[in-house]
């Protein structure tokens, strides 16, 4: 190899590829992969060296790409609903909003701790709702909304279309038409955060 | 278009447009050009003005066509209508296919996989304005424009040209050198893991003379690599790092 090493300070601004040290040196920790015994950064971010314990990482500066895991928690917008399961479309993972989607499945059983019966009482079409990914199982990703921060952040009235508002615990009225209708809401439900 | 007879090499040794044989175009860089995208990068080299936009990853549909254990990366590689002097039709010709499917191979080296199983990543090239060793300026700009998207790469990836014109063997080919000269190598790099991703020849070259074009290149790709970094880097100084 005819590239030289740099001596890195923490902080500095890596690429992916460039040399941090050598595994005699350092233990690779994440932002980094090993090849050769050489350690390089595998992401655009900040180098941090830390001699006490002698680990090597990178910080990331760009929201990274990401793919939904389980145990992320996803927004999305109900594409469709049957009466055992709602499909989901995540748009967002963690704090990052994809440039495309992901689709998801929320089954009846993953939605209370109690027992619900029908998935109709739990989000309609067009909702948003938020969710955790507890399984990838067949190529799917499986949500579950049992938490009270889980659930339809944001609902519209199946009558006229107007935002929902909350009435009650899980009771929702339309502001328009006076319409009530039930979800599964999260805490923060119709505060505007997604 | 009447084929001139000019010489492509002045007496003294310099080109059409001035330069000595190993000496690249001016090249300007800018990362992160779409605010739409994902990643994206535009690249001027000479006269070649180019657009990356890597959008993912994100789900594969039609959904067979997804692979358990990796991501499917795709690319498309488009030369605009008004990209060359007699008008392109949009549609993708052969030409075009067989450059997307070039650049795909050239970057994918670089890219770990394997991290976003039954995913894709889309890379889109488009050539706003072409002037010869398109497919070496899209792939430094595509891995741009994927290192922009933050996903975990190898190393960037480089690409250069040398070829021979008038028993010459020269650096970084335009047009009218590739049309009239007697051979084209491309090639792309991974700077600092040393390993060649591309390599095609076009034309007849001597063991010789391939040797020198192939180190030509080289060279021309470390030096691309510089102005890569910079680009790359100029974007995220400004930037804070981002909270989990
Ligand atoms: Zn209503």
């Amino acid at each position: 190899m005819s590239l030289q090493f740099q001596k890195r300070n923490s902080g500095q601004i890596v690429l992916p590829g460039e040399p941090l040290g050598v595994i005699e040196e350092f233990v690779p920790d994440t932002g980094t992969y090993v090849k050769d015994g050489t350690i390089y950064s595998k992401v655009v971010g900040r180098a941090l060296i830390d001699f006490l314990n002698k680990r090597v990482s990178v910080f990331p500066l760009v929201h990274g790409a990401r793919a939904p895991k389980v145990g992320s928690i996803v927004v999305g917008q109900v594409s469709s609903v049957q009466s055992q399961m709602a499909t989901v479309r995540i748009f967002k993972i963690g704090k990052k909003l994809l440039s495309g989607f992901f689709t998801g499945v929320l089954h009846v059983s993953d939605v209370h701790l109690r027992f619900v019966e029908s998935m109709f009482d739990v989000c309609k079409p067009s909702d948003v709702l938020r969710a955790k990914v507890i399984s990838e199982k067949n190529r799917t990703y499986h949500l579950t909304t049992k938490d009270k921060s889980l659930g339809v952040v944001y609902a519209f009235c199946s009558h006229c279309g107007g935002m929902l508002q909350q009435r009650g615990r899980s009771g929702l009225q339309c502001p328009r038409c006076g319409k009530s209708e039930k979800r599964k809401t999260a805490i923060d439900y119709g505060k505007g955060i997604i | 278009m009447s084929q001139k007879t000019e010489k492509l090499i002045d007496k003294k040794g310099l080109r059409l447009d001035g330069r000595k044989s190993d000496e690249l175009r001016p090249i300007k860089i800018e990362v992160g050009a779409l605010s739409n995208a994902d990643g994206s990068a535009y690249i001027e080299q000479g006269k070649n003005k180019i657009l990356a936009a890597v959008y993912g990853p994100r789900e594969l549909h039609p959904k067979h066509m997804a692979l358990p254990d990796r991501m499917v990366l795709r690319c498309r590689y488009h030369m605009a209508p008004f990209s060359v002097q007699e008008r392109k039709s949009p549609a993708p010709s052969r030409r075009e296919i067989e450059l997307s499917k070039v650049i795909r191979e050239a970057v994918e080296p670089a890219i770990f996989v394997e991290y976003y199983p039954r995913t894709a990543i889309d890379v889109f090239v488009e050539v706003l304005q072409a002037d010869g060793s398109t497919r070496c300026t899209s792939i430094t700009a595509a891995s741009l424009a994927l290192a922009d998207a933050g996903i975990p790469m190898r190393d960037l990836v480089v690409a250069c040209s040398a070829g021979k014109i008038e028993d010459m063997i020269v650096l970084d080919l335009m047009d009218i050198e590739d049309k009239v000269g007697s051979a084209d190598v491309p090639v792309a790099f991974m700077p600092n893991l040393g390993v060649i991703t591309l390599l095609q020849m076009d034309g007849i070259l001597t063991h010789e003379e391939f040797e020198k074009a192939v180190n030509l290149a080289i060279e021309g790709c470390k030096k691309i690599y510089t102005l890569q970094k910079e680009a790359l880097r100029a974007k995220y100084v400004s930037v804070k790092e981002v909270e989990e």
